[in-house]
């Protein structure tokens, strides 16, 4: 089982489509965040399986790259979720939504 | 042996998924996801990639997860501060059944590649060296781009976390 | 002589136009500037276009050669090309020369008759542009060219009809010329779009098509022969057409004088002339432009008899002289149209400025039975007055005699003896109705004698007197052979002469004598009842003559009230109703779907991912069914 790739992207993709149930599902702007967190560790894993099925280094490169990215992204998005908080003492990601027409008109 | 490694890993990491997205209180979230990440770090290791096991542990588990834990804590939510979701498990079922196709046609198609012995090698393949040989010699560009977005990302946190009344009193 | 000066024909009064244009508006905007400097540039102008094309007439007299001047290219579409290009053969430079020098009179005239306007420069601006104009309409070598001259012209003549734009019925009047002058513009263009499409392959300048014309089956040449003559009718107040000249009179009197009687009404004749190879195919075609030529020489002189109105007199002699041209024209005789094109210039643009000077020294009174006994008053006027009443009436040996006697010999040749018939009967009347108002103007006994006569200046009478001697000696260009002398005029305009007509000398002299006799019967009327006219006895006037046969008030229930009715009706049922109910109907629905699709935009986050997740849902399943 471990030597198949199809395992491997098996596991990827269950990842990932829980990351996007989280995103639609959960309205907490916490687990929003974190859903994306684990779609990124999806796609992670699918760049390494296929590095070792084709013996390439670049995946690896890519994926240290998208860590990176996602640690930019933790610094920027928490300090948004933590300006957020203060101003609507909330953590609902849905009534962020000034840029609706109700709310614009 | 490493049949049940996987097995376990990918169970764990399955797990540790359902988990964040079912926990209504985000700590209860972020320590799942600590969980499946680590056994993500597993699968990486069984996938000869024992450098990014590390990283996955050390900075992603470590770091990015545990900063988030921090912020959790450091807001100090409150349960009335929770958004209500009444109707999370129906959304996820609908979602679900929705993503069906696309997993399907996303395995479909990696199923058409021909199978090829996984597990790991021996010759070095993943070790720090390669990867640094690797890294700094063809991917040297983005990986200074990924250092000056870092810096970018330091500024942007840094201004916005500012005290609020003071950007309110320009 | 090299051969650009031709283009400075056109630009010396163009060039001045502009200059005033900038002038007049510095006057206006900043510091007024005295008449002066208008005159100047307005008056010398006319005189620098005369002199060089004198030049060139005396170049081509001694060489013959037609002269071409390309300035550039103009248009270019592929290989196909459209030059300003000028063209100077026999015919335009005879045009160019009378039309600069009466024309410099004019401004001479206007001069003098326009020093206490207000908008004088702007006036002399007007005039040099329409002068431009006019020369480029004649010098043109392309109908394309032409067309320009021939809308510049058409421009002017409505800025300066409606000049005393203050008065709204001069607007009208410069609206109904120039929609008139849109109607015939409308024929012009017609006949040159076709012109172009089937004789235009190898080039659209008037050598070209005359060469490539011959190819046209002649049912197109037909057409295109109509089509140009419905735009001659307009420039030349033909019948249907001549509504507008009439009107036209509102203007100033230097203005009818030069528009509406020496040069813009003769593009008609020259235009047709110009494209004598077109209707020398259609000979047909011709004939009909000589009746309606001859019917509005009859219609004009007899509504002439009744009116009381100076100016209007002389507008509806115009439009009957304009008829004698184009029975000239129409049988073919461009030589003889053009001379009488030319003759006709110098009388009438004599007559106008005599009653223009008449009119100013009686306060611009144009009434012809308040004036009277104006023989003591303003003798210089009476003589030139004179002079040129006797030249359009056809008595030798003034001009008009020659140039008219010509076009009626040219009709009985042809054996077109109701043209002829209808030609003598107008003499006649023309003498009544020109004797008419020079007896009452110039005998007429006024009771009221205290009326303060205004000194007329020198710049009003100089041309008077140059033009009179100009009436006088221009009919010998065209003496004809009958009477031992060389008819110069068509021989200068031999190409275009009618080689066709020959008739023995006894027909001709009895002929001659006829048109005498007709002259000297409409002065014996006119003598016999105005001479000496007593004005406490004029009659009302009433009847059709008077009320110029209702054509107005037709052409008002014909077209102006049903055009009206209709355009209301499109404006208030169609539009309204129909496009504007379709139109909004169409719009407030996609109104009302775009609040629709608006209400998508809810700027909640995961209801988007929610649409993104459905989206690649569709696409997946698209896929796996496809790649089945």
């Amino acid at each position: 089982m471990a030597d198949s790739l199809l395992s491997y992207i098996s596991l990827a993709m269950i990842l990932f489509s829980i990351g996007l149930l989280g995103v639609i599902s959960r309205k907490n702007i916490f687990i929003v965040y974190m859903s994306i967190e684990l779609m990124l560790n999806a796609v992670n894993l699918i760049f390494i399986s296929l590095g070792r099925y084709y013996e390439s280094m670049e995946p690896q490169v890519i994926s240290i790259l998208i860590i990176a990215v996602a640690a930019a992204e933790a610094a920027v998005f928490l300090s948004l979720i933590v300006v957020l908080y203060r101003r609507k003492r909330s953590l609902d990601s849905d009534i962020f939504n000034i840029l609706s027409q109700k709310s614009a008109s | 042996m490493i049949d049940i490694i996987f097995l376990i890993l990918s169970l764990i990491a399955i797990a540790g998924g359902f988990g964040m997205i079912i926990f209504a209180q985000p700590i209860y979230s972020a320590l799942s996801l600590i969980v499946c990440i680590i056994a993500l770090g597993g699968i990486f290791a069984l996938l000869s990639a024992p450098f990014l096991f590390m990283v996955q542990i050390i900075i992603y588990a470590g770091a990015i997860i545990t900063l988030l834990l921090f912020i959790i804590m450091f807001l100090n939510i409150k349960d009335d501060n929770l958004p209500e979701e009444p109707n999370k498990i129906s959304t996820i079922v609908i979602g679900g059944v929705l993503l069906i196709p696309f997993n399907y046609l996303i395995l479909k198609s990696f199923a058409a590649m021909e199978d090829k012995p996984m597990h790991i090698l021996s010759n070095g393949f993943g070790s720090i060296k390669i990867f640094g040989t690797e890294l700094f010699e063809n991917w040297l560009v983005p990986f200074e781009m990924i250092s000056l977005l870092l810096l970018a990302a330091l500024v942007g946190a840094v201004v916005y976390a500012r005290k609020e009344n003071k950007s309110e009193e320009k | 002589m090299s051969s650009f000066l031709l283009s400075w024909i056109v630009l010396v009064p163009l060039l001045s136009a502009i200059i005033l244009g900038l002038l007049y508006l510095y006057s206006i905007k900043i510091k007024k500037l005295s008449n002066k400097v208008f005159a100047i540039f307005g008056l010398t102008s006319p005189f620098i276009s005369f002199a060089i094309a004198g030049l060139f007439f005396i170049q081509m007299l001694q060489d013959g050669k037609t002269i071409h001047y390309e300035a550039y290219k103009w248009l270019g579409v592929g290989s196909y090309n459209v030059s300003m290009g000028f063209m100077a053969d026999n015919l335009s430079i005879f045009m160019i020369l009378f039309v600069t020098f009466v024309g410099g009179l004019i401004h001479v005239y206007a001069s003098g008759y326009m020093k206490d306007d207000e908008g004088y420069g702007k006036f002399f601006f007007y005039f040099n542009f329409f002068l431009a104009s006019m020369l480029l309409l004649v010098l043109a070598d392309s109908p394309i060219i032409m067309f320009i001259g021939w809308e510049g012209v058409g421009l002017c003549s409505y800025l300066l009809i409606s000049y005393y734009y203050k008065d709204s019925e001069n607007v009208l009047a410069g609206n109904k010329a120039f929609i008139a002058n849109r109607v015939g513009d409308f024929g012009f263009i017609v006949a040159m779009i076709t012109m172009f499409y089937y004789a235009g392959a190898n080039g659209f300048d008037y050598v070209s098509l005359q060469n490539s014309i011959g190819n046209v089956p002649i049912e197109i040449v037909t057409y295109i022969g109509i089509a140009l003559f419905i735009g001659a009718v307009g420039k030349s107040a033909q019948i249907p057409l001549y509504v507008w000249l009439p009107d036209a009179m509102a203007g100033p009197t230097p203005v009818s004088a030069l528009i509406h009687a020496a040069t813009m009404v003769t593009a008609g004749v020259y235009m047709v002339a110009r494209f004598h190879f077109v209707y020398e195919l259609i000979p047909n075609v011709g004939l009909v432009i000589a009746y309606i030529g001859a019917f509005s020489a009859l219609f004009a002189a007899t509504i002439a008899t009744k009116q009381t109105d100076i100016k209007k007199i002389l507008a509806y002699s115009t439009m009957s002289q304009l008829g004698y041209m184009f029975i000239a024209v129409g049988l073919g005789s461009y030589s003889v149209g053009i001379f009488h094109v030319f003759t006709h210039a110098f009388f009438k643009a004599l007559l106008f400025m005599g009653a223009g000077a008449v009119i100013v020294a009686l306060h611009h009174e144009q009434n012809i039975f308040k004036m009277g006994g104006m023989k003591k008053h303003t003798p210089v006027v009476f003589f030139t007055m004179l002079i040129a009443t006797l030249s359009i009436a056809g008595i030798p040996p003034f001009s008009g005699f020659f140039s008219k006697d010509e076009i009626l010999l040219s009709a009985f040749a042809s054996g077109e003896y109701l043209l002829w018939g209808i030609g003598v009967l107008t003499a006649i009347m023309t003498a009544y109705y020109m004797f008419r108002l020079f007896f009452v103007v110039f005998f007429g006994k006024n009771s009221s004698e205290d009326r303060h006569i205004v000194e007329l200046p020198k710049s009003i009478l100089i041309p008077l007197v140059i033009l009179a001697v100009g009436s006088i000696l221009t009919g010998f260009l065209g003496v004809p052979e009958l009477l031992g002398g060389t008819n110069l005029a068509s021989q200068w305009l031999s190409e275009w002469k009618n080689t066709s007509l020959h008739i023995d000398h006894t027909t001709e002299s009895v002929l001659m004598l006829i048109n005498v006799l007709a002259a000297l019967v409409g002065i014996f009327i006119a003598y016999k009842k105005f001479y000496k006219y007593d004005m406490t006895k004029v009659p009302k006037f009433s009847g059709m003559i008077w009320n110029k046969f209702y054509i107005d008030e037709i052409y008002d229930v014909l077209f102006v009230r049903s055009i009206k009715r209709l355009s209301s009706f499109i404006a208030m049922e169609i539009d309204i109703k129909i496009i504007d109910s379709l139109l909004m109907g169409l719009s407030s629905k996609f109104i009302s779907i775009g609040h629709l699709v608006a209400r998508v935009q809810n700027a909640n986050t995961r209801f988007y991912a929610f649409v993104m997740l459905c989206g690649i849902s569709l696409i997946s399943i698209y896929l796996i069914i496809e790649l089945r």
